[in-house]
């Protein structure tokens, strides 16, 4: 099935008509999206600034990584729910947004680098000076994750 | 005309005010910075929160992680603060009615309180506990409230637009 179907699809289900035909519901998910997304962007911004050496440097970065990771990991979900709840409101429409793609396309790029790299990264560096591969990682990792909220918000204003 | 509504009149009709309305731009440009602003300013206050109640970072030290996210938080503060000002004053005669707006300014007031009370009280003593991995009850008291007072300030902030 084409990517086009699956959209179609999503707009005609019993959430896209929930969520087109009531203001508050669309509010409510949107809010919950916007919860959600505090906490994982608080997350990736104390990561990262743990792995360029700037905050908590005596701290192991290992643990910070795996504790933090379970909340990033449990936000990114209800991120992705939510967002999938937005996007049944207006699915054909986003279809067609270039900044829906890029944000889709930022969010898939971070996601695999998160889980690869960076993990890679956040073991290494444990509680010596960042290398400069853990410093690239995570100006990679603030940059792709920034990129996905900056195309998010454009997603509304386009 | 009661006096706050008269000054958010005098806002809205000022030079500032109207530009910032009725450019194509700015208003979108500065709400972005304000949603994005969230994530520094609520997301270095939860992890502090999250610490406290036992759930994240247990090895470290509650002043540590104080220590390490109070500069983020305080320029959270601002970037929200200056930015909030702004789309306030594009929309103060607006906003001087709309209920979600006077309840987000009332939990803004309760935000505040709560680390006064944290500070002055349970937090003076912090040397005595910072190492535990749960806080002493108080302490998480106060994180519950700083969660869901900022929890709530988020949800009327948003609901602004929708009425």
């Amino acid at each position: 099935m084409s990517p086009l179907l699956w959209f179609t699809a999503l707009a005609h289900s019993g959430l896209g008509h929930v969520m087109q035909n009531s203001k508050w519901s669309f509010a409510i998910v949107e809010t919950v999206h916007l919860l959600a997304l505090a906490i994982l962007g608080g997350v990736v911004l104390i990561v990262d600034l743990r792995l360029l050496g700037i905050i908590l440097k005596r701290e192991s970065a290992r643990i910070i990584g795996r504790d933090l990771s379970r909340i990033l990991l449990g936000s990114l979900i209800v991120m992705i729910l939510s967002g999938i709840g937005l996007l049944s409101e207006e699915a054909l429409k986003c279809y067609y947004s270039p900044a829906f793609r890029w944000k889709m396309a930022l969010l898939a790029t971070v996601v695999a680098f998160y889980f690869t790299l960076h993990r890679r990264a956040l073991l290494k560096a444990d509680t010596g000076t960042p290398t400069l591969w853990a410093r690239a990682a995570a100006v990679v990792s603030l940059t792709l994750w920034l990129g996905v909220g900056v195309a998010g918000r454009a997603i509304g204003l386009l | 005309m009661p006096l706050l509504q008269h000054v958010c009149q005098v806002l809205y009709d000022s030079h500032v005010g109207t530009a910032i309305r009725e450019s194509d731009y700015a208003f979108s440009v500065i709400e972005s910075i304000h949603v994005l602003g969230i994530t520094l300013l609520f997301g270095t206050i939860a992890l502090l929160d999250l610490r406290m109640l036992g759930l994240v970072l247990r090895p470290i030290p509650i002043t540590r992680i104080a220590r390490a996210v109070f500069p983020l938080t305080w320029s959270g503060f601002a970037v929200m603060f200056t930015s909030g000002f702004l789309l306030f004053w594009a929309e103060a005669a607006k906003n001087y009615a709309n209920p979600a707006f006077r309840a987000k300014l009332i939990l803004l007031a309760l935000v505040g309180i709560n680390p006064l009370i944290f500070h002055t009280t349970v937090y003076r003593r912090v040397h005595e506990w910072e190492a535990q991995a749960i806080s002493p009850w108080r302490a998480r008291t106060a994180a519950i409230a700083s969660l869901t007072l900022w929890s709530g300030v988020i949800i009327a902030g948003r609901a602004i637009a929708y009425f």
